[in-house]
């Protein structure tokens, strides 16, 4: 391996530098048009009648559409759901639910034009509370996708289950139970969503977008529009963030619709207070009972957990599905019964977000371990080392767990903040001033069963190029992607490049979430690049009279292994193949993992790999305003094999950042459905100034058989453990006080502290 | 209504005619196809559209065109020289600092403005004067560290 593992320069680095990446917003189309929506002002309302017709009188608009313009479509999409309709048809749904669209000749005219379509609405009552929404009685949000038995406004409920669990508590020494609470946060990719769509005269939609799943939001445009696959094509450039937040289709669908209408391109940039109304993190309500042995360990543990999925599901049943087996965490307990719920409500749709599903359930089970080392007086690193899954353990699931490397991560973590360097770990350092430290561990799974496709091409002058439907969001996917193929055909990097997604010509991905790329698409393209490598090697055997187990591929040669002189250069090779040196030699594999877990048991095979990490903290309160100040925080990811070490620093440091801005001040607040911080003024995302005074990313490598080089996918898995590993510094500073529901502003520390001071008066 | 001024983009001393609502930032990328400078949020938070106007940084999304007459603009296509990489450019492909890029050419030109105020900032100043400038990607550390190369020179 002369890539693999080394920190080359990032592809597309000098574009990045230069301003010269052409983001969505970037491109322009000749008799391109501006698109502009009219959402709802209620977050629940029938919609009584609508008139467009001043809209479309004022000069310079293209097109409009409202519900009459669905006739001909599948009006309704969704991953997995088809709960959306394309534009509002009978219902507003949430404050921010389209009701019409516009496309005119500037952004100006279709604001204007936007103002001039009435609307008259029949307000109905909303619940915008998880509890309140999933009570039996509760108004419905989405009457045809609920769940009847279990009530209310809860589409699934998903459960996972191993032992007795009322004999696991009665067997136990003690007891606790406790509730935890996550509100929604934004994704706050800096790059808003942003849509260009046409029609080509032909009748195929073309749409260019920073879609994180090209594929399947192609055969959402193809299902929504009656079109055969070859007929729709999705075009994503470099992606400016995405996080979970431009998962699936959000916008498309209307753009393309605009676009059919009125005859153009037709260009949507969202506006930043729209971004918050168009994907969040799920709100979550967590309730965790555990039972355990005065020697530490854990012995019965019933989880329930509620998923706030808003208005429309999106990928909220999977996701909270998948939050279920991992709801307890990562640990070996007798007795086990969790259960998740996932219920609509009248709020924005939430979706996937870095470390979905995983991060509620952590915030919880990771609070919780503190709680108990507090309890059976351990020390809390003891305490999870002694209860940690180990390799060939069997999970919830009932499959034995392989390449696990947590124990590992939690103490580089531990290590990495100075864990037990000094006996009195809350010691008063000055004034109001207490430091603490604290530790969280985490397990998540990955989409299971996927699929990803790659095809490799190499030329005859020794070049190749992967097609692949991965984008490339800023997590380094080209350049790893690069690297594996380039270390299989012994090239170098600039020999190698990587296309972006174009479903036209890219073959089949199910995304790029949920840290799969590597793995799957590494893999896939690694055993495409070695169909190639198997025909050069054949071809080269013959010509130079050796065992193709006697040759390797290095620095574009191919030459007998201790015989560097016996070689042929690629050209030669194709020479050999097919007569003269050039036509193309192609590899081309499709991955497709097995697995999945029944709904009501939770048995089967969780994920094709786990995610294992850890993180740690340390951490200052002021006593007396209630302020945190982050010292130093660690983030330990069991990577399998780092590809690319410095870019799995990156997303480590990245995953820090995002779980530290939830931990401490980010929250999405919401007045009856209305957002009431919806903008950058009003909401914060984490700056230079809240960065830790020091942070360190640590790569723990437990190669996985089925990775390619062993590598795992890792680009999310430090943000789930990161809230609890804070919470657990800060109820270390503070003798035990604790704040059980996120983010930790500090009026919630004063007061947990002076809950604290009386229940020690007692 | 069009408004006549003289002012000096990237260099280039010249007459542009710009609307009186028009912000710098779509003057820039709508009139020019100046498109490295970009929007993220449009009220001046999240720093993305951030350039140099006579070597300070500000949010182009908040400046309006009209007030750039005899100024002298810098925007990210202004800083290479004869095809070179300015040393802020250099410095953070050296460090990597950046991940989805979106911020970054907004962030580079913050670093460029804070290198003009503070030849030699430290680290608490350094992460004052680019609080402005959000990266989700969360690449600050990057970021500090080729600040603080830059710093030594």
């Amino acid at each position: 391996m002369t890539l693999v593992g080394i920190n080359v320069e990032m592809v597309g680095a000098r574009a990045k530098v230069s301003g010269a990446v052409n983001y969505i917003a970037d491109l322009e189309f000749p008799g391109q048009v501006y698109a502009k929506a009219l959402r709802s002002p209620y977050p629940y309302a029938k919609l009584v009648r609508i008139d467009t017709s001043k809209a479309l009188a004022l000069a310079g608009v293209r097109a409009v559409v409202t519900r009459d313009d669905l006739a001909e479509l599948n009006p309704h999409f969704g991953t997995g759901v088809e709960d959306q309709p394309v534009v509002v048809i009978d219902k507003a749904r949430y404050v921010g639910d389209i009701i019409a669209a516009v496309a005119a000749d500037s952004r100006e005219i279709a604001d204007e034009a936007v103002a001039l379509i009435e609307v008259e609405y029949e307000e109905l009552p909303a619940v915008t509370e998880i509890f309140e929404a999933a009570k039996p009685g509760a108004p419905l949000i989405q009457e045809d996708h609920v769940d009847k038995i279990a009530g209310g406004n809860v589409h699934g409920v998903y459960r996972a289950a191993s032992g007795n669990i009322e004999q696991g508590f009665k067997e136990s020494d003690e007891v606790i139970e406790n509730t935890y609470i996550l509100p929604p946060v934004q994704h706050g990719h800096i790059e808003p969503h942003a849509v260009t769509a046409f029609w080509e005269p032909s009748g195929k939609l073309v749409v260019h977008t920073p879609c994180q799943t090209p594929s399947p939001l192609q055969e959402q445009l193809a299902k929504v529009f009656k079109l055969p696959l070859n007929r729709v094509r999705v075009i994503v450039p470099p992606v400016g963030g995405g996080y979970g937040g431009k998962n699936h289709a959000r916008v498309e669908p209307i753009v393309a619709l605009l676009a059919r209408k009125a005859r153009r391109p037709v260009q949507w940039i969202l506006t930043r207070d729209e971004v918050f109304l168009t994907g969040r993190r799920f709100g979550a309500l967590i309730k965790i009972k555990t039972g355990f042995k005065h020697d530490g360990r854990l012995w019965a543990r019933k989880v329930e957990a509620w998923y706030d999925m808003g208005a429309y599901a999106l990928s909220g049943p999977a996701n909270t599905k998948n939050a279920c087996i991992i709801a307890g965490g990562p640990y070996n307990i007798p007795h086990r019964d969790y259960t998740t719920y996932a219920v609509y409500t009248n709020l924005p749709p939430a979706g996937p977000y870095r470390g979905v599903g995983a991060s509620h359930v952590c915030w919880a089970y990771e609070s919780e371990m503190d709680e108990i080392a507090r309890r059976v007086g351990m020390d809390p690193l003891e305490l999870r080392l002694k209860n940690l899954l180990k390799e060939g353990d069997l999970f919830i699931t009932g499959e034995p767990m392989i390449s696990v490397g947590i124990s590992e991560c939690v103490r580089q973590a531990a290590k990495a903040v100075g864990w037990r360097d000094n006996e009195e770990q809350a010691a008063i350092s000055a004034g109001p001033f207490v430091r603490g430290k604290g530790l969280a561990v985490a397990i998540k799974s990955t989409s299971t069963p996927s699929t990803s496709a790659a095809s490799v091409r190499l030329n005859a002058d020794g070049s190749a190029i992967l097609l692949t439907s991965s984008a490339e969001i800023g997590q380094g996917a080209h350049t790893s992607l690069a690297q594996i193929v380039g270390d299989v055909l012994g090239l170098p990097l600039d020999r190698v490049s990587v296309t972006f997604p174009d479903t036209d010509v890219t073959p089949y991905d199910k995304s790029t979430s949920s840290s799969r790329t590597t793995f799957h698409m590494g893999r896939a393209a690694q055993i495409a690049a070695g169909q190639i490598r198997d025909q050069l090697l054949q071809a080269g055997a013959k010509t130079l009279e050796a065992h193709v187990e006697d040759l390797e591929l290095k620095e574009m040669r191919l030459q007998v292994r201790g015989v560097p002189e016996k070689n042929l250069t690629i050209p030669q090779l194709f020479r050999a193949i097919y007569g003269e040196p050039s036509g193309s030699l192609f590899g081309n594999y499709t991955l497709r993992t097995e697995g999945g877990v029944d709904s009501k048991t939770g048995k089967g095979k969780g994920s094709s790999f786990w995610f294992y990490s850890a993180a740690g903290a340390e951490v200052e309160v002021d006593v007396e305003t209630g302020k945190l100040r982050m010292l130093k925080v660690a983030t330990a990811v069991d990577v399998g094999k780092a590809i690319h070490p410095r870019q799995c620093d990156l997303q480590n440091e990245g995953s820090a950042l995002a779980g530290l801005g939830s931990a401490l001040f980010e929250e999405m607040c919401f007045d009856n459905g209305q957002p009431i911080n919806g903008s950058f003024l009003d909401y914060l995302l984490p700056s230079m100034q809240d960065h830790p005074i020091e942070f360190e990313s640590l790569l723990v490598e437990t190669p996985h058989p089925d990775g390619p080089f062993g590598a795992k996918g890792m680009g999310e898995a430090g943000l789930p453990p990161m809230a609890a590993a804070i919470g657990n510094a800060v109820a270390n500073a503070l003798d035990g006080a604790r704040v059980r529901d996120l983010p930790l502003k500090p009026d919630k520390i004063i007061a947990a502290i002076q809950a604290t001071k009386k229940g020690s008066l007692k | 209504m069009k408004i006549a001024i003289i002012t000096t983009i990237n260099g280039q001393r010249q007459e542009i005619q710009v609307n009186g609502h028009q912000t710098l930032l779509e003057f820039l990328r709508d009139n020019l196809k100046l498109k490295g400078t970009v929007e993220g949020c449009s009220v001046g938070v999240c720093g993305s559209c951030t350039v140099l106007i006579d070597g300070k940084p500000v949010s182009s999304c908040l400046t309006l065109a009209s007030n750039v007459e005899d100024k002298h603009v810098t925007t990210i296509e202004g800083l290479s020289q004869n095809g070179d990489f300015d040393p802020v450019q250099q410095a953070f492909l050296k460090h990597q600092a950046f991940q989805c890029g979106f911020c970054t050419t907004g962030m580079i030109m913050a670093v460029k403005g804070l290198l003009i105020a503070y030849p030699h900032p430290t680290e608490e100043q350094a992460r004052d004067y680019l609080s402005g400038n959000l990266c989700r990607c969360g690449t600050y550390k990057e970021v500090l560290a080729a600040v603080k190369q830059l710093s030594q020179k």
